[in-house]
């Protein structure tokens, strides 16, 4: 598996390469958001205004690191028929989708990381408080939300197999969870009902606790309870996709041809 | 590796809905059905290293047929076994030992070169080292692809892009090969080098290859049994030349003579074409000798030619002619 995954991922930094705009595009692309919203807050808060930067730009690089594109992938290829190539190769599609995220991430990271210990030497609202502890903490709160957002947009795509243009599904929940994944705004600034609800649905575990972790917001037994709910949300998407793959292929009409 | 397929039926749920943005929400929770019958109680049994086709008008259900034999779409009632493995099974060895080119489809990464899906499904298919060199090595002489490895898939034209997809589909030595429509919209040329291709594989390595195609002269070239299928029902399997002898009762006698007299030709045969020095006659297959003597007894003849009709008149009588062909 591990030589196959090293092919893999030659393979899609290629591929990348052959996409040199669109990959420079979705790195900077992805900072205009969380910047003009940290705007707006530093707006409204001038006297918070330190705080505001770290957490969007945390934001940005969590937003990121467990960005999730599969679904656009699934129901195109599954409404186009290419997927058919998938299904016939004796490897699991999700592992080509799995590889994808690696690379893409690792650029972004690579990319990311210098510019931000450059400037945090001249800015230092950038620099974060973090001990060992809790820098451990914050990069397995990244990667659970990374599979959890990577699960669950994979789960909505095979939802491709009943529903063409499942994407369209995908972007309600993409809205939804603008909020509740402390995209918008710290969950803290959410009212106390929204918070509450936010603990248990998956967006939160997606974006918004990487980032209080490292802010420091969360604390304690909550940190406890975050990486509970981060692992029965991986748990549980995991199982959801098992049935739907299963199911999907039964229904699946592997169109075109 | 031989294939068996018995009463195979599938039935499509197709969902009718609009399109739209509002209706993919909206079907989530209502939604309307019709039910297509694709394919219905088909069976026949394929012999190890036989190419046979699958021959039918668009929407007859030989590529859902063939989606079921490759193990993509699940039969809604009926038995596959192909060289001993119930394809929807979806196991790894069995993956390992077939293949599926889809004329209309891409496996090949569009963005890159093949080079980088040949390795990629060397890894898949977990090919040895040695074994992908020599048997690229052979797919490279065979397809003259030299000059196309490393060139971007998009930019390679259609034919040059097909016969990528054929050494991409044949890397892991295959046993069985499902090739759907792989001449489709390719020239004249490259549908000749193709064919060349598939039969001299087949010849070499005994692959067990099962071939849909609209193009007659495909099947006439490769294949010495068809599967006609229509309507999702099995019409006829068997030799192509029984099936010609069985639908067109006649053959074509071109008899060129001097002048041709203008004279009623009933008792010779049916007229198809009347040209300066040349007549063509559609004769019934037992009066063959019969006329030929005629002619030659009463005409002045400087070349007799009799000829079987075109393959795509057959097919389409079968069409035509469900009764007759079973």
């Amino acid at each position: 598996m591990f030589r196959k995954y090293m092919v893999l991922l030659r393979m899609k930094y290629v591929e990348m390469f052959a996409y040199q705009l669109a990959t420079i595009v979705w790195v900077v692309g992805a900072m205009i958001q969380p910047l003009i919203t940290m705007i707006v807050w530093m707006n409204i808060y001038p006297q918070e205004s330190d705080s505001f930067v770290l957490y969007f730009t945390l934001l940005i690089l969590v937003e990121r690191m467990t960005s999730a594109w599969d679904v656009w992938e699934l129901d195109r290829e599954i409404r186009e028929g290419t997927f058919s190539y998938h299904i016939v190769r004796p490897m699991h599609p999700i592992h080509w989708a799995i590889a994808e995220n690696i690379i893409y991430k690792g650029l972004f990271l690579a990319v990311l990381l210098p510019i931000w210990i450059i400037v945090a030497f001249f800015v230092p609202a950038l620099q974060p408080h973090m001990d060992w502890a809790q820098w451990g903490m914050f990069v397995v709160a990244i990667l659970l939300g990374a599979a959890i957002r990577f699960l669950f947009s994979y789960t909505c795509g095979l939802l491709g197999f009943w529903v063409t243009k499942v994407s369209a599904i995908y972007g309600v929940f993409e809205a939804v969870s603008l909020f509740f994944s402390g995209r918008i705004a710290p969950l803290s600034l959410l009212p106390p009902v929204m918070q509450e609800i936010s603990l248990y649905l998956p967006f939160r575990y997606m974006i918004g606790f990487p980032v209080e972790i490292a802010t420091g917001a969360v604390t304690g037994e909550a940190v406890g309870f975050g990486f509970l709910g981060s692992a029965v949300w991986v748990s549980l998407l995991l199982m959801v996709l098992g049935l739907l793959w299963r199911a999907g292929l039964k229904k699946n009409q592997a169109v075109g041809g | 590796m031989s294939i068996q397929v018995n009463h195979l039926n599938k039935h499509f749920q197709v969902h009718v809905r609009q399109a739209g943005w509002a209706d993919a929400v909206r079907s989530l929770f209502k939604r309307e059905y019709k039910v297509v019958e694709a394919v219905k109680d088909v069976s026949f049994s394929i012999q190890p290293g036989e190419i046979v086709g699958f021959l039918g008008p668009n929407g007859a259900g030989k590529t859902t047929t063939m989606k079921m034999l490759a193990g993509l779409l699940h039969p809604t009632s009926g038995e596959i076994k192909v060289g001993g493995y119930v394809p929807f099974e979806q196991k790894a060895d069995f993956k390992k030992m077939m293949s599926l080119v889809m004329g209309q489809k891409s496996q090949l990464i569009w963005d890159i070169p093949p080079m980088e899906t040949f390795l990629v499904n060397k890894a898949i298919y977990e090919i040895d080292d040695s074994v992908f060199r020599h048997t690229l090595d052979e797919l490279t002489e065979l397809l003259e692809l030299e000059p196309l490895l490393t060139r971007p898939t998009r930019n390679l034209s259609l034919g040059q892009r097909m016969k990528c997809e054929l050494a991409a589909a044949l890397l892991h030595r295959p046993k069985v090969l499902f090739l759907d429509e792989p001449t489709i919209g390719l020239d004249v040329h490259t549908q000749e080098k193709v064919r060349q291709f598939i039969a001299k594989y087949n010849r070499e390595h005994k692959t067990t290859i099962l071939l849909t195609s609209h193009y007659m002269g495909d099947v006439a070239a490769l294949c010495d049994r068809v599967i006609i299928i229509n309507h999702g029902k099995l019409l006829y399997d068997g030799g192509l030349q029984v099936l010609a002898e069985k639908l067109t009762p006649y053959k074509l006698l071109e008899v060129r003579i001097p002048t041709v007299p203008q004279m009623s030709w009933d008792e010779y045969g049916e007229v198809v074409e009347i040209d300066e020095g040349k007549i063509i006659l559609r004769v019934q297959r037992d009066r063959i000798p019969e006329v030929s003597a005629k002619f030659l007894q009463n005409f002045e003849v400087h070349d007799l030619n009799i000829q079987d009709p075109p393959m795509e008149e057959v097919i389409t009588l079968a069409f035509q002619e469900e009764s007759h062909v079973s």
